[in-house]
């Protein structure tokens, strides 16, 4: 049961199509398990459809109507999303296999990163996956900028509390913390760097949010 | 055609969306005139109810498109939404969403769509559109109690009519001009921290702020 959601603000920016692509991920990741933050942006996905009904109205061509008869009626009706047939998850289309079997790059002691912003071209943002051996610590950091996280497996807990799989954690630059993967299993999570750090010679420490 | 087209507009003054608001509790599990035609149009490919739908959103999507900055390519926009609208109609069910809120999710995710072709690199994106932003009622995981859904667009209009014109500038361009909360404070020559509390004074009063949550 997830217990940290993405504020009122994050989801009306979701909602209203605005946020970077890896910053959806993150709130449809989340809200894909959790019900309650789903009818949140209900009332939102509504707030837009009654805004959209209250602004001016622009009328359009008028063969508009016939043309859109004439587009559905000559070329055939793409193959829809059967609702019936299982999906893969969004995770497995991102990464192409299992969570677990990635190419994780081993750093200090307990951490592990692994750097996927290249699925997101053109993107701003920086997009790392991060792994935390079961029992695991990570040594004490701050973040620069502003670290959107989603807990993807396992779990950890630092002084703000335990972070259970799919709760979702916004860190800033004023936040320390020293977390310890809680558990069995490897704690593993995903974070959307908004302000991507400067790169310079000590690269794969600065890269990792765990161990910075 | 006029004839049949004179019946339909008959039929939706009769019973226009803002009565449902007078309508008892019990009544919230009925469909509004809008999602009435739009399952006609999924069920039966009904074109004379695709036409009403038509002449009642597409004026409310071309604004939609020239506020968002894409005027050059507005009109595009509401036929890709409507030829959507035409395709996906049998994957939609009212007891998910009131087809103004289906709708404008489509126009959401088509408008977020066309901006990402047009600055597409060579490299292929592997999350689609529709991976990253949902069209409610397709693909859900777990149904949500109907009457929620259903009661979300009644409650969202009723609250939105006792808020203040503050509060619904700033909201306006979060949805209507996809600005974000630092180019609404930019544009309206206010501190960060007042546009945001103005959006959180109007999403209490609509009830998407968590009770337990100190945000």
């Amino acid at each position: 049961m997830t217990r940290h959601h993405p504020d009122s603000l994050s989801l009306m920016e979701y909602s209203a199509g605005n946020l970077s692509e890896p910053h959806a991920l993150c709130i449809r990741l989340h809200l894909d398990k959790c019900t309650h933050c789903r009818s949140r942006v209900d009332t939102l996905d509504s707030l837009g459809a009654v805004m959209m009904e209250q602004q001016p109205k622009v009328s359009v061509s008028e063969t508009m109507f016939d043309d859109i008869l004439a587009k559905i009626d000559s070329s055939p009706a793409p193959e829809l999303p059967a609702k019936a047939v299982p999906k893969i998850s969004l995770l497995q289309k991102l990464l192409g296999e299992d969570i677990n079997d990635l190419p994780w790059k081993r750093q200090l002691g307990d951490v592990s990163v692994l750097d996927i912003t290249e699925k997101f071209p053109g993107q701003k943002e920086q997009v790392v996956l991060q792994k935390l051996v079961a029992g695991g610590k990570a040594p004490a950091h701050t973040h620069r900028g502003i670290e959107t996280t989603i807990v993807l497996q396992g779990a950890f807990s630092d002084q703000k509390g335990v972070f259970n799989q799919w709760d979702f954690v916004v860190l800033t630059d004023q936040d320390e913390h020293k977390p310890v993967a809680v558990g069995c299993e490897d704690c593993i999570t995903l974070s959307v760097l908004s302000a991507p750090v400067k790169l310079t010679g000590t690269f794969t420490r600065m890269l990792n949010p765990f161990i910075r | 055609m006029n004839k049949v087209t004179n019946i339909n507009h008959a039929i939706v003054k009769e019973r226009p969306v803002t009565t449902l608001d007078q309508k008892p509790a019990r009544a919230e599990g009925r469909k509004d005139p809008w999602s009435q035609l739009l399952v006609k149009v999924g069920k039966d490919q009904d074109r004379k109810a695709y036409h009403s739908l038509f002449e009642h959103f597409a004026p409310q999507l071309k604004y939609y498109a020239m506020a968002n900055g894409m005027a050059s390519h507005a009109e595009e926009l509401v036929q890709e939404v409507f030829v959507s609208i035409w395709r996906r109609a049998c994957l939609y069910d009212w007891q998910k969403a009131a087809a103004s809120t289906w709708i404008f999710t489509i126009a959401r995710n088509q408008r977020i769509d066309m901006l990402r072709k047009m600055r597409r690199t060579s490299a292929e994106m592997p999350v689609e559109t529709e991976d990253l932003w949902q069209i409610p009622g397709e693909d859900d995981n777990q149904p949500i109690t109907s009457l929620h859904r259903l009661m979300s667009e009644r409650r969202v209009r009723e609250s939105l009519s006792q808020l203040p014109e503050d509060q619904i500038t700033v909201i306006a361009k979060v949805y209507m001009e996809q600005k974000s909360h630092q180019m609404v404070a930019d544009e309206l020559n206010i501190p960060l921290g007042t546009v945001k509390s103005r959006v959180r004074l109007a999403l209490s009063k609509l009830k998407v702020i968590l009770q337990d949550q100190n945000v």
